[in-house]
């Protein structure tokens, strides 16, 4: 058939076979796995007109945002599903701990009404908008034109749902010890009509619907979430400590510690993706057009907490330290 | 009070729809991603997901898991199984991973479009353990195969293949791509999970782990099986999308789904798991035939399960079942034939003991199939190994993307099934496979074949060179016998004795 000498066996994947060390186990199981990315033309096996052959050539392919290699993203933290798993039961172990500790105190019991209340208009309606940063990680995750990056992707929804999950149950808990004030039953009504929300309402439902998946990086990762992040966690813990709910506290920090590890890999993203000329005015141009909704969001969700104006300026702020310590703005 | 139990706070996780003002509704779950078909957002709150999980337990659960599959895989590497196992199974191997990794991988864009688009909210997050799921499915496939890279160049294509035009992995994206990453959020639990995942991965996760465990595959068949625990969990998201639909006059649209995915999912099978199971695993391990695996999972159970959630055994069943003695044995002869064109070594499995359990698992085997294979047997006797490999390419159906195949010798059946359609002729493997294009022609019209692309001259030189170098395969990495011939030898000397 042919006399080509026979392809001699590698010590890894073919594509991973140029490094000169040893790929880890993460370059091993995550990169270059989206062989939509193959065929420009036609991302799926099927007619290339069909609908999402047209939605993934618009928004994933020609998206303004630009590399020529998105493969060579790395997530700094190189997390695997196997790691992710242990990381976060440690995590959860942890919180199950705490919630055990602080069930046994009957905490929630000697809370001021007012905190109570602001528990009730603040944190557990929180949930909706813990939902919505998962739904649109799970957009990011099936758009994104690089395997690693929808890893990360996929294991930030995940976190949304611990999140999500932390403060339903906590709103199940405190159902128990407070019963008039509407725990566990009210929190749509909340979400969709109180003053505090609808920034982060108008914000997310917007941002929800940005198909391009690079602008959908640029409004979650590098607005909402950080806006969410120093209000709906940062800010209300803050007043927690001074309400004497170290639980919240508690919960937060865990919270944040998977925050952090989001802003680790997006800022890596920005940083790969920056070293392409013309990315830099495209996320300029997206944080733009989403910062002022954020920054009302901010305000909104500030607004009736107690130094609020103090906790917006400081959240408002820190959301712009970021994209400064990323380049941007 | 301790810790509160799943129940008191469960339904506040999936309390999670609410009124979008500030976009519509139809923009925030644009038809054609979310597939709600009309069905108003509060009829998809019904949803209830059979099996519940949180959280805290996923994560919990699944580091449990992984921790047993990898310390079983740690424990046994200085057994050097693949190394010294026989080398059908280890063609086994390299099918399955493969064929499986990077799709299973792929499967997490499925479980996305749901987690972002289904209007049922606990669809939305059980679609996000399945994403977690998916991802484990192509992580750990990658990293067992990996091991053994400097083996063989053909281990390379766990990775590899589906990145290439190499046939059998254009065939799975096509079916792939069609039944889990081109649908809407409904479509894909129904096509996927319930259709693909509740009735198909038993057979390749739990079947071939029968398989794996006789032949002493203890890693592979730890790994399998394990899988298949999150498969059981995450594909129990169709079944209630399934029962809304049908409780909105939706079972017409149900149905269809479920026949066009059932069908493509056999064809698969036919040419995948059907030849492991049957000729690839060695005669003594083989837990069960394939055919007696088919219906023991399909039959038994699946068909059980569509009776229940009340839609229909698909109409072309009698052919299906018929089926189960015939196609799986001409896919077997074809990828034999067509060896070099694949990126395992097939196991020709004809042996005078193998040929015996054919007969006895499928009458007549040796006066249909047999007769093809007494042709080649009797080449490789003579001496003339270049009469039984491939100077040309076989027919492929439009639909499957695998070769068309029927049964030869006295119930001679092989048959094209065309179909003119906008001034283009289609051929297809079998009447359902001609039906399923029909449902919604526009998703294949403009998708050219592997045969299609040849005759329109994309694959240069137009020989079967040209068609490997287009398959991204080079010497090293094409498929040969797996037992370099050496089962020939019984025949060789059973003619000897003869004359």
């Amino acid at each position: 058939m042919t006399s080509v000498e026979p392809l001699k066996p590698l010590r890894t994947w073919s594509h991973l076979a140029d490094k000169r060390r040893r790929p880890t186990e993460y370059e091993i199981v995550s990169t270059n796995l989206h062989y939509r990315q193959n065929n420009p033309d036609s991302p799926w096996e099927l007619d290339p007109d069909i609908h999402m052959n047209k939605w993934y050539r618009q928004y994933c392919n020609d998206s303004p945002l630009q590399h020529d290699d998105w493969d060579a993203f790395r997530d700094p933290d190189q997390l695997v599903y196997r790691t992710y798993n242990i990381l976060q039961d440690g995590q959860e172990t942890h919180v199950r701990s705490i919630l055990d500790q602080f069930s046994d105190r009957e905490q929630d019991s000697v809370f001021s009404q007012e905190w109570v209340e602001t528990l009730a208009s603040h944190y557990a309606p929180a949930r909706y908008v813990f939902h919505t940063v998962q739904m649109v990680s799970a957009y990011l995750s099936q758009m994104a034109p690089a395997s690693t990056i929808s890893n990360c992707t996929t294991f930030q929804a995940a976190d949304s749902v611990r999140w999500l999950t932390h403060a339903a149950y906590r709103t199940a808990e405190l159902a128990k010890s407070h019963d008039s004030v509407g725990f566990g039953e009210n929190e749509r009504q909340r979400w969709e009509n109180d003053a505090c929300w609808q920034g982060f309402r108008e914000l997310m439902e917007k941002g929800l619907v940005a198909w391009d998946w690079a602008e959908s990086f640029t409004f979650l990762n590098l607005v909402a979430k950080p806006a969410i992040e120093a209000t709906v966690l940062g800010g209300l813990s803050t007043v927690a400590q001074q309400e004497g709910d170290v639980l919240m506290t508690l919960m937060c920090e865990t919270q944040l510690r998977d925050a952090e590890r989001h802003r680790r890999w997006s800022s890596a993203l920005v940083e790969m993706a920056l070293t392409q000329d013309g990315n830099l005015a495209v996320f300029n141009d997206w944080l733009d057009k989403w910062l002022p909704l954020a920054d009302a969001a901010i305000d909104a969700y500030c607004h009736d907490l107690p130094e609020g104006s103090d906790l917006a300026q400081s959240a408002k702020k820190k959301v712009k330290d970021f994209h400064r310590q990323l380049g941007l703005g | 009070m301790g810790i509160l139990d799943r129940s008191e706070y469960y339904d506040l996780t999936r309390t999670t729809n609410w009124s979008p003002s500030y976009v519509t509704e139809d923009e925030l779950y644009p038809e054609s991603m979310s597939g709600s078909r009309g069905i108003p957002m509060e009829k998809w709150e019904a949803f209830d997901e059979p099996y519940k999980v949180a959280y805290g337990e996923y994560v919990m659960t699944q580091r449990e898991k992984d921790s047993g599959a990898y310390s079983v895989k740690a424990a046994l590497e200085r057994s050097n199984f693949v190394e010294n196992a026989d080398p059908g199974w280890v063609s086994t191997l390299k099918a399955h991973y493969g064929a499986i990794a990077v799709p299973e991988y792929a499967a997490m864009t499925g479980e996305a479009r749901m987690a972002r688009f289904s209007k049922a909210p606990g669809n939305r997050n059980m679609a996000v353990y399945g994403m977690m799921d998916e991802t484990r499915h192509g992580q750990i496939q990658l990293y067992f195969p990996h091991e053994h890279t400097d083996k063989s160049r053909q281990w390379d294509w766990a990775h590899k293949a589906m990145h290439t035009n190499e046939w059998g992995a254009l065939a799975a994206r096509h079916f792939f791509d069609d039944m889990m990453m081109t649908r809407d959020a409904i479509s894909v639990s129904i096509m996927l999970t319930f259709a693909f995942e509740t009735g198909f991965t038993n057979m390749q996760f739990l079947g071939l782990a029968a398989d794996a465990a006789e032949a002493g595959d203890h890693t592979f068949a730890n790994l399998i099986s394990s899988i298949q625990t999150d498969e059981a969990r995450h594909a129990q998201q169709g079944g209630p999308n399934l029962k809304i639909l049908l409780e909105n006059g939706m079972k017409e649209d149900a149905q269809r789904m479920i026949d066009v995915s059932f069908w493509r999912s056999w064809k698969l099978f036919s040419v995948l798991t059907g030849p492991m199971m049957d000729y690839y695993t060695p005669l003594e391990h083989r837990a069960q035939s394939f055919k007696e695996f088919m219906q023991e999972w399909i039959i038994g159970q699946f068909e059980r399960q569509i009776h229940d959630i009340g839609l229909d055994t698909p109409w072309y069943w009698d052919e299906f079942v018929r089926a189960l003695d015939e196609t799986h044995h001409g896919m077997h002869l074809g990828v034999w034939y067509w060896r070099p064109t694949v990126w395992w070594n097939p196991a020709a499995g004809v042996s005078p003991d193998e040929r015996d359990w054919l007969e006895e698992k499928y009458p007549g085997w040796n006066d249909s199939w047999g007769s093809c294979w007494d042709v080649i047997i009797d080449n490789l006797v003579d001496g003339k190994p270049e009469l039984t490999g491939p100077a040309t390419l076989p027919m492929i159906c439009n639909m499957s993307n695998i070769p068309i195949v029927g049964t030869p010798g006295p119930g001679w059946n092989v048959k094209d099934y065309p179909l003119e359609h906008n001034g283009r002729l289609y051929h297809f493997g079998s009447g359902p496979d001609r039906w399923c294009f029909e449902q919604e022609p526009e998703r294949y019209q403009g998708h050219l074949s592997f045969i299609d692309r040849f005759l329109a001259g994309q694959i240069q030189p137009m020989d079967l060179n040209g068609g490997l170098a287009y398959m991204g395969l080079s010497p090293g990495e094409m498929g040969d016998d797996a037992h370099d011939y050496a089962w020939v030898a019984h025949y060789q000397t059973e003619q000897r004795a003869a004359s």
